[in-house]
């Protein structure tokens, strides 16, 4: 090697063209954009999902009526210019039933996944850390998951009045033992880490333990776990509606809409055929944030299922 | 091996005993008075307080829980508000369409989802395992109700293949029997299907990536016994675990299929019971359901030791 200019080419000689870049170095997938590239579920449930609450906060925007409006003279109409989706049994209209819907399907499917979060997280915590009273909470969590939750939700919707607020309720009943378990799972396991042994070891008080070392660390499967519910939730909903069971019509739910063409579905399929396919692609986007999240928050999991 | 059935037999008693307390106190749990809503809008005070004493709701809790699960013991569930007739005379008469509905069903989906999630392990990566894995998520994210509706007015209304609705007792000839559930079948096992496929495609895929399958290959084993003898039977506790998970959304399903096809069977009477408000009715379906689940469950434990004999609990 020395340090000698390059000899001029000469003029006669051919010079090779560069090579075509065959493989083009990736940039890494990083920000916002990568995030959502690396986990397209994640995007495209996240993106149907925020169509869905952009149309349960704007309804009354969206060209739709009064959807409890009733008018006997145009009882049961297929969908058309008018009637988008048609009309049911009472003359209601079904686009602006359906799109009001949006709201109760969203509000149980969220507030069952926060309140049954916090529930079961408190059950767990409490289960895990204290272990006279680990037995006993345990096999009652046993007993309540050895009853299908679609069943616990009907008896316990059975023995109270329909309302957004019981069905919430009833269906954050049946869902706490999951979360229960799972938390006090996380916990066990946690417990054991020498990082928890070393807080002891420093004197870390028990409240701080909890708070500081261990509860964070339940976040990650506590939230898979609450997008899942969520979207279990929102079925349960629509089912109990359906049999009869959950929200009274006068609000409209994507479950009672359905309830209403059930008499109706030989010769009218349609008044079943529109909400199920807003509760589906509503489920469909939080089951997709679902597995999405569970890929990016344990890859290790990812990798199979 | 016999101790050990014995003694996971006897684990389940206590078991059954909570399931027995949880249901009874959701008479207590619910919010609101149950014996007004039970009473219905129309009831003077007169009536709820009957309601309330027939409940049993004036009296303290554990006396009232005492009393009844010695009821239970022996076999009786209450009566029913709306008919007066006992409860477990109600479900006897109603039994035999949901029992075989759910195992058809069953039998249906086991053997769907088994060989679709081995298929999709054995093509990982190819289309054909995406379409499964695609369908998996479908299954969950579509309602029972409405899998139902369109199967029924697909192959019932438009090709007039099978009867729309209706129920036909094994008694009167197995093929009228399968014809008119073979459509109930395929619906409640819908998000049974999706399910066990793919947990069978997740267990396969950690079952195929080891040692002594290369080795099975490389001794140049079929493709077939390698996927079916020697993968599949180590992969099989996740599966069977889930088979048995899996058999409580069967149990909340067949309600709602019960509902869509007209299927006079416990779902039936469930539904029938929540429109009257009959909650002894509810109460005695619950009970027996969950039950069923916990014996499914036992008997799956017990499988395990079958396929895999290095579990001993």
């Amino acid at each position: 090697m020395n340090a000698q200019a390059p000899a001029p080419v000469p003029a006669d000689l051919a010079v090779a063209p560069a090579l075509p870049d065959v493989l083009k170095p990736r940039k890494p997938l990083t920000g916002f954009t990568g995030f959502l590239r690396k986990n397209p579920s994640i995007a495209i449930g996240g993106a149907l999902l925020g169509v869905m609450f952009f149309i349960a906060v704007f309804a009354p925007l969206l060209w739709t009526v009064d959807p409890t409006s009733i008018s006997p003279a145009r009882r049961t109409r297929v969908p058309s210019e008018l009637y988008w989706f048609g009309t049911d049994m009472l003359g209601r209209d079904i686009y602006s039933r359906v799109i009001y819907g949006a709201r109760v399907s969203l509000l149980v499917g969220f507030s069952v996944a926060i309140l049954a979060s916090i529930a079961g997280l408190t059950i767990g915590l409490f289960s895990g850390f204290v272990r006279v009273a680990d037995g006993i909470i345990m096999r009652v969590i046993d007993g309540m998951m050895s009853i299908p939750p679609i069943l616990l939700a009907i008896a316990l919707m059975a023995l109270t009045r329909g309302s957004v607020q019981n069905v919430i309720i009833a269906i954050t009943i049946a869902e706490i033992p999951r979360v229960a378990r799972l938390v006090r799972g996380v916990v066990l396991s946690l417990r054991e880490q020498p990082y928890v042994d070393a807080a002891v070891a420093a004197g870390t008080r028990t409240p701080m333990i909890i708070f500081r070392h261990i509860l964070p660390n339940t976040m990650a499967p506590m939230s898979v776990q609450a997008t899942y519910i969520c979207a279990s939730a929102m079925i349960v909903e629509a089912i109990l509606s359906f049999i009869g069971a959950g929200i009274p019509p006068a609000t409209p739910s994507w479950g009672n809409i359905m309830a209403e063409g059930r008499a109706l579905w030989q010769v009218r399929p349609h008044i079943i055929l529109f909400p199920a396919i807003f509760l589906s692609l509503t489920v469909l986007a939080v089951n997709l944030l679902g597995d999405g999240l569970r890929d990016a928050l344990d890859p290790r999991m990812a990798k199979n299922l | 091996m016999f101790a050990f059935i014995v003694r996971r037999i006897i684990t389940t008693i206590p078991v059954m005993g909570f399931v027995a307390l949880f249901v009874f106190s959701l008479l207590y749990i619910a919010p609101g008075d149950p014996a007004a809503v039970i009473a219905g809008d129309q009831a003077s005070p007169a009536d709820v307080e009957k309601i309330r004493l027939s409940l049993g709701l004036d009296r303290p809790y554990l006396v009232r829980f005492g009393e009844w699960f010695f009821r239970v013991l022996q076999g009786d569930l209450g009566t029913s508000i709306f008919t007066s007739l006992p409860v477990t005379q109600l479900i006897a008469q109603r039994i035999e369409p949901t029992v075989s509905l759910m195992l058809l069903t069953l039998i249906l989906a086991v053997s769907i989802a088994v060989p679709l999630g081995v298929l999709a392990a054995w093509k990982a990566g190819t289309w054909i395992d995406r379409v499964v894995v695609a369908f998996a998520v479908f299954g969950f994210s579509v309602p029972v109700f409405v899998v139902g509706y369109l199967l029924a007015y697909t192959f019932a209304l438009q090709l007039d293949w099978v009867p729309v609705q209706g129920y036909t007792p094994l008694s009167q000839g197995v093929w009228p029997w399968f014809k008119n559930l073979i459509l109930p079948a395929i619906t409640l096992g819908f998000v049974y299907i999706a399910l066990i496929a793919r947990i069978t495609r997740a267990s396969m895929l950690d079952v195929l990536q080891q040692d002594y399958i290369r080795t099975a290959r490389s001794k140049g084993v079929a493709q077939n016994s390698i996927l079916f003898v020697h993968a599949l039977k180590n992969a099989a506790v996740p599966i069977i675990t889930i088979i048995g998970i899996g058999v409580a959304l069967l149990i909340g399903g067949a309600v709602v299929t019960e509902s869509v096809f007209a299927i006079p069977g416990l779902g039936r009477l469930t539904l029938d019971a929540i429109l009257r408000r009959d909650y002894p009715v509810i109460q005695g379906v619950v009970l027996i359901f969950s039950f069923v689940y916990v014996l499914v469950n036992l008997i799956i434990d017990l499988i395990y030791t079958l396929v895999d004999p290095r579990i001993r609990y």
